[in-house]
């Protein structure tokens, strides 16, 4: 795309029409966010992960609840019929060996040494791996994860088990520059980026041939963590291969497999990931007030830190204990949850979730029901009191008839079915599609995919756009506040302020003049718009 | 867990993919998707309750469907906790999800003495159209229920077969335990009664 590409600044050229960018209040911004982004892509850097790391624990009452209550399942999990039958299930009959291993594992080196026992010559030339498979070798994306002693724990494509051996590459090259006292952190090799995240006891590894850059790639494997994190909590992880650092983790995440391959794919679709921004659904501001206020009154409880209704992989409302908030990269991980699990839709459930940025430690007990018949609109309830499953379970009942007497369900159903909005009824000529972020609140707002962006392969093509435009205006070398980029069938305008990012796409002939006028024009619109298409009021308890 | 709505706490405890959540849903809605919709594992565990008739008593059983994956194991306290009946479930088909039926006996003795266990043989369909896939012996089966003192019953929760009599069972059990459990109660205030009456100073 470079190539027919001119990249300028807007802000250091000179020329006399190209209209000006009127900088003011950004649309969707509030003081009384209901979102709480700590942290900002820009910070996401090695060093800053290495940070996070060290970070101290929550305080605050809930926080306490959250650890004592993961202490209780650890004392428990310490019983031996839980770790110690690691048996039949271990993939490549290492085990024997690696029990000697663990006894040498003062030093660093054990895990070096091992790699050439894991492999296994004989058993692989018999059952084929799937990286000699064309079709694994052309995925656009893989996404690996594998323990520290390198074994397989997921694969994005083809059969983690068959992967031994390049699995246990990654191990070696990870470890090998570990010895030098060095972090590996990427590899390009033609046109494919090698990602590589070491967090704790695990690896994870991104290959990619899109537009994805180092840093996005990065992103996406915190999200791969965080959301093992959110199946297992931090604190059991640790403790798992504190016991026996060759533990095979795949035992404890069956099931989940599905998670982290719908979290993949919303992450190759949803740009709310990438922005770590989630959407709502556009509601009047009146019929949202009415949503709140039923949770509020029918589900103030002692122990209910969160509650949200989410449709469709968008935000109807949230309404949160003082004091404490939700991140929206834990957010996306509830809607991953949901958008991951049928199951949810046969029965009341009552399952454990941790949310890494609001606790690592620990679990809360999410109360999930859908509330109408098509299970579309789903009611969560997050409690730290494990035994208040039929409290929440009847609040969810007087939540459900509230939402009916105010015909606040019908309106939701309404808003489903009506679709989003058109990028035309923004009113601007030539522009295609765009993203808008508020940052103050972590919210974006976008219109629906339209021609020429009917065909996968075309939103293919637009996301991966975005992913350039978001790069280019990242790199954390060189930031750009405004970047114009003329592609060959479009043109794209970044825009960053402090309050907001907005991503636009134009037709390939705009000019800058035009794009500017434009995007003034796009702001106004999304700020007469903003009551319905942003949550500006943060509602508690 | 309690509530007064819900008489009797049924939970159902087994690996994963033994057919518990098929066993729940063809008792409770009375239909099965095993082989229209594709497997689903459960997530924590689902609660779905049924009133059932027995002699005259009207009683609530309150059924949690707990997930199978072994890493809910450490918590599954949560869902037994104050149980009186566990259907701990294995796949006739499947030798290792039958080992793992001692393990949640063990659980069960250790901290919920006053829980009634039911052993449920799923799958008894497959069986019975292969008897070659049949991985786990009737003798071995009998010889673990007699072990625990548990009723067993081979089900299918295609053809419905032995379902609606495990639960009657469990619901029968129950009211049994509770006409004998108020006989005793009331027994007992007679006999508070009289002992009042006897040495009541003022007669």
């Amino acid at each position: 795309m470079a190539a027919h590409g001119e990249a300028d600044q807007l802000g250091t050229t000179s020329d006399s029409d190209q209209g000006e960018l009127n900088e003011t209040d950004a649309p969707g911004k509030s003081e009384d966010a209901i979102l709480f982004a700590s942290d900002d892509f820009d910070n996401l850097t090695y060093e800053g992960l290495a940070e996070e790391a060290q970070k101290p624990v929550q305080k605050g009452t809930i926080h306490a609840i959250v650890r004592q209550s993961s202490n209780d399942v650890d004392s428990r999990s310490n019983t031996p019929n839980n770790i110690d039958h690691d048996s039949s299930e271990v993939s490549a009959g290492e085990e024997s060996v690696e029990e000697t291993a663990e006894q040498a594992q003062i030093t660093p080196r054990a895990d070096n040494t091992e790699v050439p026992d894991t492999v296994d010559a004989s058993r692989i030339e018999i059952e084929e791996e799937d990286a000699y498979n064309p079709e694994w070798k052309n995925q656009k994306k893989h996404v690996f994860i594998l323990s520290a002693s390198g074994k397989p724990i997921y694969s994005r494509h083809g059969k983690e088990d068959k992967l031994v051996t390049i699995m246990g590459v990654m191990q070696a090259l990870v470890s090998f520059v570990q010895d030098a006292k060095d972090q590996l952190r990427s590899i390009v090799a033609g046109q494919h980026k090698f990602v590589f995240l070491v967090r704790d006891h695990l690896i994870l590894v991104g290959v990619t041939r899109g537009m994805d850059s180092t840093q996005q790639m990065l992103l996406q494997l915190m999200y791969v963590y965080n959301q093992v994190i959110s199946v297992l909590t931090h604190s059991s992880l640790n403790k798992i291969f504190k016991q026996r650092r060759n533990y095979d983790l795949r035992r404890l995440l069956t099931g989940a497999e599905k998670f982290f391959d719908n979290l993949l794919n919303l992450m190759d679709t949803e740009p709310g990931l990438l922005l770590t921004a989630v959407r709502c659904l556009p509601l009047d501001s009146s019929v949202r007030e009415i949503i709140a206020q039923s949770i509020v009154q029918n589900a103030k409880l002692k122990d209910l830190v969160f509650a949200l209704i989410i449709v469709k992989n968008q935000l109807v409302t949230l309404v949160r204990m003082k004091k404490y908030y939700l991140h929206p990269m834990d957010l996306h991980l509830i809607i991953n949850l949901v958008n991951a699990s049928e199951s949810f839709k046969d029965a009341e459930s009552w399952t454990p979730i941790c949310l890494p940025k609001f606790d690592a430690s620990g679990f809360v007990q999410a109360h999930v029901s859908y509330l109408d018949n098509d299970c579309e609109v789903c009611l969560l309830l997050l409690s730290v009191d494990r035994d208040s499953f039929f409290i929440l379970s009847e609040a969810k009942d007087k939540i459900k008839a509230r939402l009916i007497r105010y015909n606040a369900l019908q309106a939701i159903n309404a808003s489903i079915k009506r679709t989003s909005y058109s990028t035309q009824q923004c009113g601007i000529p030539d522009l295609r599609h765009f993203l808008y972020k508020a940052r103050s609140t972590a919210q974006y707002t976008s219109p629906e995919l339209e021609a020429p962006y009917t065909e996968p392969a075309e939103q293919e093509r637009l996301f991966g756009m975005y992913l350039y435009l978001h790069h280019r205006i990242h790199t954390s070398g060189r930031p750009l506040k405004i970047l114009f980029h003329v592609g060959e069938y479009e043109t794209l305008l970044g825009w960053v302020t402090q309050g907001f990012e907005l991503y636009a796409v134009f037709g390939p002939l705009i000019t800058k003049t035009s794009a500017i006028h434009a995007v003034n024009k796009l702001l106004r619109w999304i700020k007469r718009e903003e009551d319905r298409l942003f949550i500006l009021n943060s509602v508690t308890f | 867990m309690a509530s007064n709505k819900v008489d009797a706490k049924v939970v159902l405890l087994g690996k994963s993919y033994a057919g518990k959540t098929c066993l729940v849903e063809r008792y409770l809605k009375d239909r099965f998707l095993g082989e229209t919709v594709p497997y689903q594992n459960t997530i924590g565990a689902a609660y779905g309750a049924k009133t059932v008739n027995i002699d005259g008593h009207s009683i609530v059983i309150g059924i949690w469907d707990t997930a199978g994956s072994e890493r809910y194991e450490a918590m599954s306290r949560i869902y037994y906790r104050g149980a009186k009946a566990a259907i701990l479930c294995f796949d006739l088909t499947d030798k290792s999800s039958f080992d793992r039926i001692r393990f949640w006996i063990g659980e069960l003795h250790q901290h919920e003495e006053n829980c009634k266990i039911y052993l449920c043989a799923t799958k008894c369909d497959l069986v019975e159209e292969n008897p070659e896939r049949r991985a786990v012996q009737d003798s071995v089966a009998k010889a673990l229920a007699k072990d625990c003192m548990a009723n067993i019953y081979e089900t299918s929760s295609k053809t419905g077969k032995n379902i609606d009599e495990l639960f009657e069972k469990i619901a029968e059990d129950y009211v049994k335990e509770k006409v004998a459990a108020d006989e005793l109660e009331q027994e007992a205030i007679r006999i508070a009664e009289i002992g009042r009456k006897a040495h009541c100073p003022c007669s």
